[in-house]
């Protein structure tokens, strides 16, 4: 039973879409299926997509439900599906969906490694074009940065 | 229209819908940036801004929620996630001492 927040077994590589929608439809599926979230929450991550994209830069987009979907959350966890071919997003082109499932803070170590990899372009086209789960859970390991003092 | 001095401002607030995705993306990178002037940054949906809140950064589709729940901060938007101006433009008005407006 996986309880990191991003285990290997939630990173999914070499994934195709038809259209961005079909991509969120994958990313929610994912979190369903790692016992993360209820098919509610699956549904809330369309709907939050509508209001304001998710596309973060550097071909990754973070999907994640909306405030007042987090009673379908069952547990804290994130899920990576790389799509090689990229998805159109608004115009731009993801080829990479960090979908989150978060109650509270405990996925903030890994976002704030996203936030570093994506500005290092070499990184963040490892990220894209990574064959090796090993790679994608080194490269999103989390920073301890507790506080900012 | 609310304005603080960037000299003044003690705490940024970084606002997104859920408070789960973007606005802890942005804080992560705004947090290095703002450690130097001894400038704390949260990250929190957009429903739940602390009242006192000096400074909101929002993205622009937010921004008017944002000013509804908190009239008396300084809202500035974004339109991108990484790299937009108005991450700039906050930081060069703390070190600087500039003024910020909504």
């Amino acid at each position: 039973m996986a309880t990191e927040i991003l285990s290997a077994d939630a990173v999914r590589l070499g994934l195709t879409a038809r259209d961005k929608e079909d991509a969120l439809r994958q990313c929610g599926a994912v979190l369903v299926e790692i016992g993360a979230a209820d098919p509610a929450y699956a549904e809330a991550i369309l709907e939050r997509e509508r209001s304001v994209s998710t596309y973060m830069g550097e071909g990754v987009a973070i999907p994640h439900g909306t405030d007042e979907s987090r009673d379908h959350i069952k547990r804290g966890a994130l899920a990576f599906l790389q799509f090689p071919d990229g998805v159109d997003w608004n115009g731009k082109t993801a080829h990479v969906c960090i979908a989150i499932a978060s109650r509270s803070d405990e996925h903030i170590g890994i976002l704030q490694s996203l936030a570093m990899v994506l500005s290092d372009k070499e990184s963040a086209r490892r990220l894209r074009e990574t064959t090796s789960v090993d790679e994608v859970l080194e490269l999103l390991a989390p920073t301890d940065e507790e506080d900012d003092d | 229209m609310p304005t603080v001095n960037g000299s003044d401002v003690k705490k940024v607030v970084i606002a997104c819908d859920a408070g789960m995705g973007s606005s802890v993306m942005v804080a992560s990178t705004m947090k290095k940036k703002l450690k130097k002037y001894d400038v704390t940054v949260e990250h929190t949906p957009v429903n739940n801004i602390p009242p006192d809140t000096q400074v909101v950064l929002c993205h622009a589709g937010l921004a008017e929620r944002a000013k509804g729940i908190a009239p008396e901060a300084v809202i500035v938007p974004f339109q991108v996630f990484m790299g937009d101006p108005a991450f700039a433009k906050v930081e060069s008005a703390i070190k600087d001492g500039g003024t910020l407006e909504s």
